[in-house]
């Protein structure tokens, strides 16, 4: 670990600040990468670790402060990123899989004679590009063919290039096992003897106590601390990465002892195993874990979107019938999922109509619709959640986030349901229409609905909860109640290997 | 934006007919609109039930095939078999739901791409159409095809209201039953309606019913108007009705469109083939002249929806917060 002051400083960030409307996302932080060093960049979701990525590689521009290269000051664009020799890899895999490892490679840029593409200098050229980093792979191979590890070292590869200074990956252990990250690391290691750069963004501490040289933590947006990695135990980080104000803890457990939702065994192949807890009416029960855990597929299980192969889910004692999501709203069960856009919006549909699709049989006479009952269902949700759209046929996709989610919303409470899952609730919604999701889902506990939360956000966790429930790797590896409900519990039981 | 858009559609159909009025005496005369609406009818029934694909995401290019099968075995299973007319035209009608039927399940169950699922549909359907009349017409029709054919209602051809009765009905159905909603919904975004416990195969299986039930029907009122059963017609109706329907503001991704434009879309079509006929262009240009026209309608139709997307995007971007973190 050779990590010294003198070493030569590839990239200074002096002073980021970017603000994002109702969030600031970096707040003047200053950021340095030397020759020859990984510097480790951690900090919990939504402290700009991904901000101040983009930055660098030029998809964002700051709205104040510079990064140098070489003393150099740097454009914001793309372009400049490149020239200056900054590769990125994303966290999402960009190869074409049914191109050739050399076509991928060679895209954009194809070697040609008299025109035509050469495959025989294509493939000369990858082989050189891959020479120093998978020399036996062979170019020929489709990309699809590669294994979650080749594709990434693929995509480094062709990121690099002869003049590349720094290399920044997102995330780049996220699909990847634990043998193929060592191979990972062997050549992150080989690539910072030849003197690059490396800046690393990870969810997992161990591996990041692995790899770095220095460990930068953000929060909120701010530079909290960037320290070697050698001086500083795994606890400390986690402490400075939530911040030593730990936030009020909810004092009284609003739950009756009435079981809505038991699910026992649950497993699924290779991504659930043995998961049994409840869900009490009037109470809030929060799935939390690392993005992979499991937690959104324990909520698909229990709605009938996916199919487990062990286990029993039980609503008020009666199991459900048939695992399609049909069956679960018939059992009593809504779903606000994950994904607004792909899962649950009616985007060519009015407002009015995206509330009512799921209940159509509650205003369907002899298979006609009653007009004014529907709207009378959308002027109660409207009133009730706030819903700020012009009319009731404005089209659900013209909203902002906040409104768009409290429409969904509007769908599931317009049901009564016994239970509420909502999974990732207030993603990508402003601050205020934050605010508001999180009282409507207390007002529905407090009415008595179940509710199974998924979080991934601490303070939103620790401001709801009665119960916690912390899923690793398919597993439950820990429950917390009332006090014992902290962010460093909660990150403690997440994180643990 | 959808009113002006049929209204523009409306627009071009009476300007053309402004044009085509000067340029031809025959043009403007009640003989003549009788003909294109008549000749119009066919291609309407079965625009009605492709609109129901299209508006579930899918498509069906078997309602040619369909048409033609339905047009032998209405007529056949008469002449041919000896059954009484009513019996014919039923068993006609439930060839055409049973073929929907295949294409719902293939597209559903078997998940097979919608194109090559009634690909092949369209081949097998056409080649049982062959098989039954030894590739012949059969002639000649029951008495009561011609009657249904010539008879009018002061002075209107039955044959025009009946297609316009069943436009309002699947019009209606769209538009203030249940199942009409289930449909754009499902073409809107099929997996957030299935998370909102609609049944979409089921909903997709219908639609395929109806295209197959309304291509018999129009089977049927096609031999009524070539007084045979003919298994070599309608090749090439399925490129037709699905023009009529982009024509008509149809989208080919699903959950947009409305009976009425797609019926101005079908009688569009009409009037250029009318113009084509009476303009004395040589009957070589006819299908270079449609395909203009097509691709000229689809164009506009993209360019006014990249309008109305820019539109939407400026009134969200003023609302919608950016989300930083998101990835």
């Amino acid at each position: 670990m050779a990590r010294a002051a003198d070493q030569h400083v590839l990239l200074q960030a002096n002073n980021l600040t970017k603000a994002f409307p109702g969030v600031m996302a970096l707040n003047g932080v200053n950021f340095q990468v030397r020759a020859g060093e990984v510097n480790a960049l951690v900090g919990e979701n939504g402290a700009g670790k991904s901000t101040l990525i983009k930055i660098i590689a030029g998809y964002y521009t700051p709205d104040s402060g510079e990064i140098k290269i070489n003393g150099e000051s740097l454009k914001f664009t793309t372009k400049a990123a490149h020239i200056a020799g900054i590769a990125t890899i994303h966290q999402d895999h960009q190869l074409i899989p049914n191109m050739s490892v050399a076509e991928n490679i060679s895209l954009g840029m194809w070697e040609t004679k008299y025109g035509f593409v050469s495959k025989r200098r294509e493939s000369e050229r990858a082989e050189g590009i891959l020479s120093e980093i998978l020399p036996n792979l062979d170019p020929q191979k489709l990309a699809k063919a590669l294994s979650p590890a080749e594709a990434q070292l693929v995509e480094i590869s062709k990121a690099l290039s002869e003049n590349s200074k720094i290399l920044v990956m997102d995330e780049p252990t996220s699909s990847l096992s634990a043998v193929e990250v060592d191979r990972l690391f062997e050549i992150v290691a080989k690539l910072k003897n030849n003197g690059l750069g490396i800046v690393f963004v990870s969810h997992w501490l161990d591996e990041v106590f692995k790899i770095s040289d220095t460990i930068t933590v953000l929060r909120d947006g701010k530079l909290v601390d960037s320290v070697p990695a050698n001086s500083i135990t795994r606890d400390e980080i986690i402490r400075k990465m939530v911040g030593r104000d730990i936030k009020e803890v909810k004092s009284t457990s609003q739950g009756t002892s009435k079981k809505v939702l038991e699910v026992k065994n649950l497993s699924r192949n290779g991504i659930l195993e043995n998961i049994s807890f409840n869900v009490n009416a009037g109470e809030i029960v929060t799935l939390v874990g690392l993005e992979g855990a499991g937690r959104s597929e324990i909520a698909e299980c229990i709605f009938g979107i996916e199919k487990y192969h062990k286990g029993e889910i039980l609503v008020d004692g009666v199991p459900i019938s048939k695992s399609n999501p049909k069956a679960a709203i018939k059992a009593g069960i809504g779903l606000v999922p994950e994904d607004r856009h792909s899962q649950a919006m009616l985007p060519k549909m009015s407002v009015k109509n995206n509330i009512s699709v799921a209940l159509l049989k509650s205003f369907t006479r002899l298979s006609w619709l009653l007009p004014k009952e529907e709207e009378a269902i959308y002027a109660n949700m409207k009133a009730r959640l706030k819903i700020k759209a012009p009319t009731s046929e404005t089209k659900i996709a013209t909203l902002s986030g906040g409104n768009q989610q409290k429409v969904i919303l509007g769908r599931w409470l317009s049901l009564n349901p016994k239970l509420l899952i909502l999974d990732e609730p207030t993603k990508g919604v402003d601050v205020a229409a934050k605010a508001e999701i999180s009282k409507i889902i207390t007002e529905m506990a407090t009415l008595g609905t179940a509710v199974l939360l998924i979080s991934s956000e601490l303070p939103e966790v620790l401001a709801l909860s009665d119960r916690v429930i912390v899923i690793r790797s398919g597993n439950i590896s820990g429950e917390l109640i009332g006090s014992s409900i902290t962010q460093k519990s909660i990150m403690d039981l997440a994180m643990a290997i | 934006m959808t009113s002006l858009q049929d209204f523009g559609l409306l627009f071009v159909i009476l300007f053309g007919g402004v044009i085509l009025s000067f340029a031809s005496d025959v043009f403007a005369t009640g003989l003549n609109f009788r003909n294109v609406a008549l000749a119009s009818t066919v291609v309407a029934v079965m625009a009605i039930g492709q609109t129901f694909v299209i508006l579930v995401a899918g498509i069906d290019l078997s309602v040619g095939a369909m048409l033609a099968l339905s047009s032998v075995l209405s007529v056949g299973f008469t002449i041919k078999q000896g059954l009484p007319v009513g019996i014919s035209i039923v068993l006609a009608l439930l060839v055409g739901l049973f073929v929907g039927l295949i294409n719902g399940l293939s597209v559903t169950l078997l998940n097979i791409p919608p194109l090559i699922a009634t690909l092949a549909s369209m081949s097998i359907v056409r080649g049982f159409a062959y098989i039954y009349s030894g590739g012949m017409n059969i002639t000649p029709t029951p008495d009561i095809f011609s009657q249904f054919q010539e008879a009018t209602v002061f002075g209107v051809p039955l044959v025009i209201i009946f297609t316009l009765v069943l436009g309002i009905i699947a019009h209606i159905t769209l538009t203030k039953t249940s199942f009409g909603r289930q449909v754009f919904s499902t073409g809107g975004n099929a997996l957030a309606s299935k998370l909102a416990g609609i049944r979409v195969n089921r909903v997709i299986i219908y639609c395929y019913m109806i295209s197959g039930f309304s291509a018999a029907l129009a089977g049927i009122l096609l031999s009524a108007r070539l007084d045979a059963g003919a298994a070599t017609a309608g090749m090439g109706y399925e490129l037709t009705v699905i023009s009529a329907c982009v024509i008509g503001g149809v989208s080919l991704f699903g959950g947009e469109g409305k009976i009425g434009a797609v019926f101005l879309g079908v009688l569009l079509l009409a009037l250029v083939q009318n113009a084509i006929n009476l303009l004395e262009v040589p009957a070589n240009y006819d299908y270079v002249v449609s395909g203009l026209v097509i691709a000229a309608a689809a164009s506009l139709d993209v360019y006014r929806r990249g309008l109305v997307d820019a539109g939407l995007k400026r009134s969200n971007s003023a609302q919608k917060v950016e989300s930083p973190e998101e990835k």
